[in-house]
């Protein structure tokens, strides 16, 4: 098994829709919760995603990617702490320094909480994204913009797993000396032998026309009912983050006390994107994905 | 005549930086539709002439070129690799360095969106040459889930998908499986058959592919050594390169036969038979060994993964110390898990392994041993000693030729304080010239003689005849044959050398000079 998470074709409603558009639902996904400090919404948001994994068939990778993401996630609920000392509420005095004082306060470690959950929902966002988007079809859309970004975007993905093949073979080969190195070598050893890689990938891409390339003609495809599904969820869960922080529904106040709006209208919120998510897989039409595609 | 696809007159060209020119004075001109081999040792400028005919040089790689060199019309000084790419495609060692794009499908079409060619074309072109290499059911896979067989299928795909009239080859089969390769050589040989594709092509294991070559360039220290058709070129091997005659080359050499074979087919033929005298006498499972001291011994090894097949089913294995032991199978068979096994990186999940000291384990790329900046940082002055890399402690290891790095590696995992009671390799011959084996085997020897158990995984039975006094044969995670390197190697079809194919098995003979001195007998008596 692979060891960062990559694409496969799977019988699902995202995967058969065209790249562009199951790109902007994953990516509408990744927009609402920048939008948002209710934790009951980004809640709300993270259960949407996870329901978009289990359309998509996608679950297993998404549950390697939270297994990443959690570390993260932990760095901010320890770190905000310890750099904000705003909000009433003092769980540990932590005397002055540095000219200030440096009290862990439940207000500052609540927002933290509420700033992981955050970090939380935007990578498990990309997360179904790289699992249930096609690259080469993005990229191949995208090199019609940019040709060289598209194409560096491409080679990244493709050499992620390769390079993470490459580690773990040295790691395994640094086990094998009478004197194990430290990590630290084998990672600078690593990160050369990556170069090569591209040395030789650059070659392999001149020998295949790449400094005479041209922009690649449209495909003409016409539009599935997948297309619209998918499209009609991105649409209406970035319209309505949009709307529903215009209209004050994410309410949270951190500091200097914390307070969370939790009401009918917060509810309401936190169900329509779920169900606005789930949306495409639900049906008939949802669940054939692939082989009608 | 056509046209040459390829001309050269006086082509000479020094990498930058280099104290001699990697090719010089090159002289040639390649028909339409023909098949070339590229024969010589490592380093002797076959990489380079054909980077030279793609355009990396000396556009991608800088340097200084002088002479005349043309591809299709093309004077490669005037037109770089972009240019020439429309007249020829090209295919390198390593399959995981030139697949570009995450999908097959997608990989073959690169090519063709680059020259802006329409949607309907590239389809067709993608699902054609799909379907010419036989990869069609790949389309839809993604590369990271391919083997390396597979993949270098596919990125043949993709370097012919837009028709060149040349294809370059630069050592192809080198990072494959045998059979993996056999079938690479075939589908080119369909290509240039039915396809009329001109195909210049490396390979050292040139008894793979000289059946299917019109002519053969040997080049040695970058000059044009020979350029003969097949027969000829193996003429001139026999008494100016010993090294790169086939070995049923050598056997009739040595045997004082003519004409030298570039086949199976065409020694025996003019052998006459298909079969000489009495295979080798005992079975494999009646041989009596010696019992010696045990250096490594596996008790019903089992290694099983929880959402798969057994990788290792009940191994039972002793291994004495001075043993030279060729461990040979499939890809998938098991071999390399039993080495890591041997070597502790692997628990057995079932069975026991106990080994009388230090096990050594070499993996199949030595590159990924060499982590330092500089050779002797690497495991000290006695390891470059043991290399014979004396004078060479300040050269980056990447700067290293693939047999010095592949030297410097073994004295890296040999470097402990004490000798290690087994020596383990795996798949250590893979792109390895003729002498380069002759070498390694030597080393492999003294490290036995000095009472070290070695234990080589490998595909090649050339390299296991002059090697091993043993043989294991693995399939399916079993120990399904063990017996005497004459016993496995002589009676076998797969799993058995070009002599002892030619020889139909007589005699137990697996090296040239082993038949020649069968055939000796049978012919006088």
């Amino acid at each position: 098994m692979s060891l960062v998470p990559v694409y496969r074709r799977r019988a699902s409603a995202l995967h058969a829709a065209r790249a562009g558009v199951s790109a902007s639902f994953c990516l509408a996904l990744a927009f609402a919760p920048i939008l948002f400090d209710n934790p009951i919404v980004l809640g709300a948001l993270l259960c949407a995603v996870i329901a978009a994994g289990i359309g998509a068939g996608v679950a297993r990778e998404l549950r390697r990617w939270a297994a990443i993401a959690f570390g993260l996630a932990l760095l901010v609920v320890i770190v905000n702490p310890l750099v904000t000392s705003d909000g009433l509420t003092v769980l540990v005095r932590g005397g002055s320094f540095l000219g200030r004082r440096w009290d862990i306060t439940l207000e500052a470690t609540i927002y933290g909480a509420v700033a992981a959950l955050r970090v939380l929902d935007v990578v498990l966002a990309f997360a179904l994204l790289s699992a249930a988007v096609d690259p080469d079809e993005l990229l191949r859309a995208l090199r019609r913009v940019s040709y060289r970004s598209a194409l560096t975007a491409a080679l990244t993905t493709r050499l992620v797993p390769v390079l993470a093949r490459d580690a773990s073979r040295k790691s395994e080969a640094a086990r094998c000396r009478p004197r194990p190195p430290g990590r630290s070598t084998v990672a600078r050893a690593a990160v050369a032998g990556s170069l090569e890689r591209a040395v030789e990938l650059a070659a392999a891409l001149e020998v295949r026309g790449y400094s005479r390339a041209r922009r690649p003609q449209v495909a003409r495809r016409p539009w599935s009912r997948h297309d619209f599904r998918v499209l009609a969820s991105a649409v209406a869960i970035a319209g309505l983050a949009v709307v529903a922080k215009l209209a004050g529904a994410g309410g949270f106040q951190a500091y200097p006390t914390t307070h969370v709006s939790a009401g009918p209208a917060q509810a309401a919120v936190a169900v329509a994107f779920v169900a606005l998510a789930a949306a495409p897989f639900l049906g008939a039409a949802g669940r054939l994905g692939v082989a009608r595609a | 005549m056509p046209e040459p696809i390829l001309a050269a007159a006086g082509f000479t060209y020094t990498y930058p930086d280099a104290p001699a020119p990697a090719l010089a004075d090159i002289d040639l001109e390649l028909e339409p539709g023909s098949l070339t081999v590229l024969a010589g040792e490592s380093g002797s400028g076959k990489s380079t002439l054909l980077r030279a005919a793609c355009g990396l040089v000396p556009h991608f790689h800088g340097g200084e070129a002088s002479g005349e060199l043309s591809v299709g019309g093309l004077d490669v000084r005037d037109n770089g690799p972009g240019e020439l790419s429309q007249v020829c495609g090209t295919l390198f060692q390593e399959p995981e360095s030139q697949v570009v794009m995450g999908g097959v499908r997608a990989e073959i079409a690169l090519g063709l969106e680059h020259r802006g060619e329409s949607p309907a074309a590239v389809a067709r072109a993608v699902e054609e040459a799909a379907l010419a290499l036989g990869i069609a059911h790949l389309l839809s896979r993604r590369a990271d889930t391919l083997s390396g067989g597979e993949l270098q299928r596919v990125a043949l795909a993709a370097a012919m998908a837009h028709r060149p009239r040349l294809l370059l080859l630069d050592e192809p089969t080198s990072q494959l499986d045998p059979v993996a390769g056999d079938e690479l050589i075939w589908m080119l040989r369909r290509l240039n058959e039915e396809w009329g594709t001109t195909i210049v092509l490396s390979e050292h294991r040139l008894e793979r592919c000289l059946p299917a070559a019109d002519r053969v360039l040997a080049l040695d220290r970058g000059r044009l050594a020979c350029d003969a058709p097949p027969s000829e070129f193996l003429a001139w091997a026999a008494e100016a390169r010993p090294v790169l005659a086939t070995p049923a080359a050598r056997l009739f050499s040595l045997a004082g036969l003519r004409p030298l074979p570039a086949s199976v087919k065409e020694a025996k033929k003019t052998l006459g038979v298909s079969g000489l005298g009495g295979r080798v006498s005992e079975p494999a499972s009646t041989r009596r060994r010696k019992r010696g001291q045990a250096a490594l011994e596996l008790r019903s090894v089992w290694h099983e993964i929880a959402d798969g097949p057994a990788i290792l089913r009940g191994v039972d294995l002793r291994v004495e110390a001075g043993e030279l032991v060729a461990l040979m199978g499939r890809n998938g068979a098991g071999k390399s898990t039993l080495l890591k096994h041997a070597k502790g990186l692997l628990e057995p999940t079932r069975g026991s392994i106990k080994a009388s000291g230090e096990v050594a384990l070499l993996l199949q790329n030595p590159g990924d041993y060499l982590i330092h900046e500089h050779a002797r940082e690497e495991a000290g002055e006695r390891a470059l000693l043991g290399a014979g890399l004396q004078g060479r402690g300040e050269a980056d290891p990447r700067d290293l030729s693939g047999g010095e790095r592949q030297r410097l590696a073994l004295e890296v995992v040999l470097s402990g304080e004490e000798p290690p009671a087994v020596v383990c390799l795996d798949e250590p011959t893979r792109g390895m010239d003729r002498a380069r084996k002759e070498a390694l085997a030597l080393r492999l020897h003294e490290l036995a003689a000095g009472g070290a158990a070695v234990i080589v995984a490998t595909h090649d039975p050339e390299f296991a005849a002059r090697l091993a006094d043993r043989v294991l044969l693995m399939g399916e995670g079993e120990l399904i044959a063990d017996g005497s390197t004459a016993e496995v190697l002589a009676g076998g079809w797969y799993f058995a050398t070009e002599v002892a194919r030619v020889l139909g098995g007589a005699g137990g003979a697996l090296t040239p000079e082993q038949g020649a001195a069968v055939l000796e007998r049978e012919l006088v008596s």
